[in-house]
């Protein structure tokens, strides 16, 4: 009973906090006038209303499982990056300046991918360095960085990445032969998505079968602890910060290569939703993907509700942060109950 | 090039710009002193930024919107206890959820605005720019003082109730047992549970009252400086509070300091955007400006001390 109860914990718990989020909304929406069924039948058909909305659901969440996955690995290790959203954008920018500079070719979304990541980790290390040489809390260095990368975006894209042809402030297109194959003909459902499911799986071996990831788990959870068992800690943390930022820093690269083609001051970026999707899969890479589905079929399904019903999409984003806070207080609730037990 | 005119005009801006800083700075700093790190400042302050135009603008009464303003970023601020003090989720992954939870409130709440068409709210609503009754005989001729006119008497009345907050809060830590027993929640929590007070409840406390500063100060922005809303118009200040509060080492003379210079940038980096030969470079080269300094200031001042022990710290520690 035991045994069951531990493996189901963690699932149960991210589940009912999806659910009562939704039901938050729905009273709040009912109060407001609009039947939940209405409500609900509205938004399934703009998440699953057909096998292209399937894709399209799928292809929003890959950058959110992306970022998901990033948060997983540094919060794991004790690393609070909260600098996806800037490690993000970089990723992002620095793909656009490789992509629209070279002419198309196969090769150059991975090459693309390859150097945005080097650029979200990149940035990320600006933060590492300051905590250690300069002792500059990291949820502090990147959240200020985080302001600074939507600026040098910005500054880039009416700047040297500025398209010529328009007065609009954003950069000038990927060329077509530069882009990343498409799997469902219709949607931006790219190639990425396997590589971003791969990067779960390869996430969750590294840490359940790998010393590495042992090592991270341990750190994360005392890292005094860790230190006396002989854990280089400093170096695993290093290592840890700089895997989140290369992963939110291709995620951004990714998504220009595959969905975007191009980068404009307004470009959204993933990085702190990223944090909530890690944070409803429980930190957990497998878990973080059913999450990062829920997240886009909650954006798909707002939007639905905007066009049918008039319903502002912004309810996608309370539903979010509601589970996001019913999943720390069920979390907390369900620790406490094992423990009196 | 620099005149004294300029300087002052400056300096004016620089006390402008960071009011609602040094305002939700002030409540940020009891409730890190009470060992509360509070990431969802910055929602709060959307929240009550939102709150407060949408209010005023419907009602026509400013004062109600400030009020409103302040109730709703309190209504954060609790939920935020219960997660992070309740709940003894992780302080900064609470704050984040604050944060998400306030773009989806004032992101619905601005569309259900435009859709009732109450996106403009009327000039003599909101807050004017000099706090004494025009009444007054002697309002004009203060206002018009050559220095101190554009410093003090040009300023929002919340400036003046802000740094009447700030030497209530300095003489509460340096005077009053309430102060003692804040620094006791950041330092020891438990001693301060051994010696019989209320960790949780003061924590409560500290925390609501952060959310409420947070709370003044986005509406500060929107029904006071601009008289307008847009989305997402916080842009990282509550963020910028975070560092500068930490900058400040903890202590209510060095935040305001800290709280000025990133005003003085602020409006330098105005001015310069207003210089003719600014055209060659994009704004953003400008915006960012305040932004690098908070991090290079950070960088050259944050050894020197370390914060409250606790701060970050969910209490009680073991379960």
């Amino acid at each position: 009973m035991t045994s069951i109860w531990q493996f189901l914990r963690e699932p149960l718990v991210a589940v009912g906090a999806g659910l009562i989020a939704l039901v938050l909304v729905l009273i709040g929406l009912a109060v407001s006038g609009f039947a939940p069924a209405d409500v609900l039948s509205t938004a399934w058909t703009g998440v699953a209303g057909s096998p292209l909305r399937l894709a399209i659901c799928a292809q929003e969440a890959v950058p959110l499982l992306l970022c998901g996955l990033a948060a997983t690995l540094a919060f794991r290790a004790g690393v609070i990056n909260i600098g996806l959203e800037g490690q993000y954008l970089l990723g992002a920018v620095t793909a656009v300046g490789v992509l629209t500079s070279h002419t198309g070719s196969m090769a150059m979304p991975w090459i693309a991918m390859l150097a945005g990541a080097c650029a979200g980790a990149g940035w990320c290390a600006i933060a590492v360095a300051l905590e250690r040489r300069r002792g500059v809390p990291l949820v502090l260095s990147t959240i200020l960085l985080n302001v600074v990368a939507v600026h040098v975006v910005g500054m880039l894209v009416q700047g040297p990445l500025h398209d010529p042809l328009t007065a609009a402030p954003q950069s000038a297109l990927v060329p077509d032969a530069s882009r990343l194959p498409v799997l469902v003909a219709g949607s931006g459902l790219h190639v990425g998505a396997i590589v971003a499911l791969g990067c779960a799986v390869g996430l969750w071996l590294l840490q359940r079968r790998t010393t590495v990831g042992f090592e991270w788990e341990v750190i994360g959870l005392n890292p005094t602890a860790a230190r006396f068992a002989g854990i280089p800690v400093v170096r695993r943390e290093l290592t840890a910060a700089l895997g989140s930022g290369a992963i939110a820093g291709m995620a951004g690269a990714m998504q220009v290569a595959g969905v975007s083609f191009f980068l404009s001051t307004d470009a959204p970026s993933y990085g702190y939703v990223g944090i909530a999707v890690a944070l409803l899969g429980r930190l957990h890479p497998l878990g973080v993907i059913p999450a990062a589905l829920f997240f886009s079929s909650l954006d798909l399904g707002s939007r639905q509700l905007e066009r049918r019903l008039n319903i502002p999409h912004d309810i996608g984003n309370i539903a979010k942060g509601l589970a996001v806070a019913a999943v720390l207080i069920a979390g907390a609730l369900s620790v406490r109950s094992r423990g009196r037990s | 090039m620099i005149n004294e005119w300029l300087a002052v005009t400056i300096a004016a801006q620089a006390v402008t710009a960071s009011t609602p800083l040094i305002l939700a700075g002030c409540g940020e700093l009891v409730a890190e002193r009470a060992g509360v790190l509070n990431i969802g400042i910055e929602g709060m302050m959307l929240t009550g930024c939102v709150t407060a135009f949408a209010v005023t603008a419907a009602t026509g009464n400013g004062w109600l919107g400030l009020m409103a303003g302040i109730l709703a970023a309190m209504a954060m601020g609790a939920l935020f206890a219960v997660m992070a003090i309740n709940a003894r989720a992780d302080q900064i992954v609470a704050g984040m959820a604050i944060n998400l939870l306030a773009i989806g409130v004032s992101g619905a709440l601005w569309r259900s605005l435009q859709a009732h068409d109450v996106t403009e709210m009327s000039q003599t609503a909101g807050f004017e720019r000099s706090w004494l009754p025009h009444a007054w005989q002697l309002t004009a001729w203060l206002t018009d003082l050559p220095v101190v006119g554009p410093l003090i008497f040009q300023q929002y009345g919340l400036s003046l109730a802000t740094v009447g907050l700030l030497m209530l809060t300095w003489v509460m830590f340096r005077r009053t047992r309430l102060g003692v027993v804040l620094d006791a929640l950041g330092q020891a929590p438990d001693a301060a549970a051994a010696a019989g007070e209320p960790v949780r409840a003061w924590r409560w406390g500290a925390v609501l009252f952060a959310a409420g500063c947070a709370g003044a100060a986005g509406a500060y922005l929107s029904i006071m400086r601009t008289h307008a809303f847009v989305p997402e118009m916080t842009g990282g200040k509550g963020f910028v509070v975070l560092a500068l509060v930490m900058f400040g080492r903890w202590r209510v003379g060095w935040m305001v300091g800290g709280c000025l210079l990133f005003g003085i940038t602020e409006s330098v980096q105005q001015h310069l955007q207003s210089l003719p030969g600014s055209r060659a470079w994009p704004y953003q080269t400008f915006q960012v400006l305040p932004y690098v300094v908070a991090i290079v200031a950070l960088a050259c001042l944050s050894r020197s001390a370390p914060g409250p022990a606790a701060l970050g710290k969910p209490w009680p520690a073991e379960r």
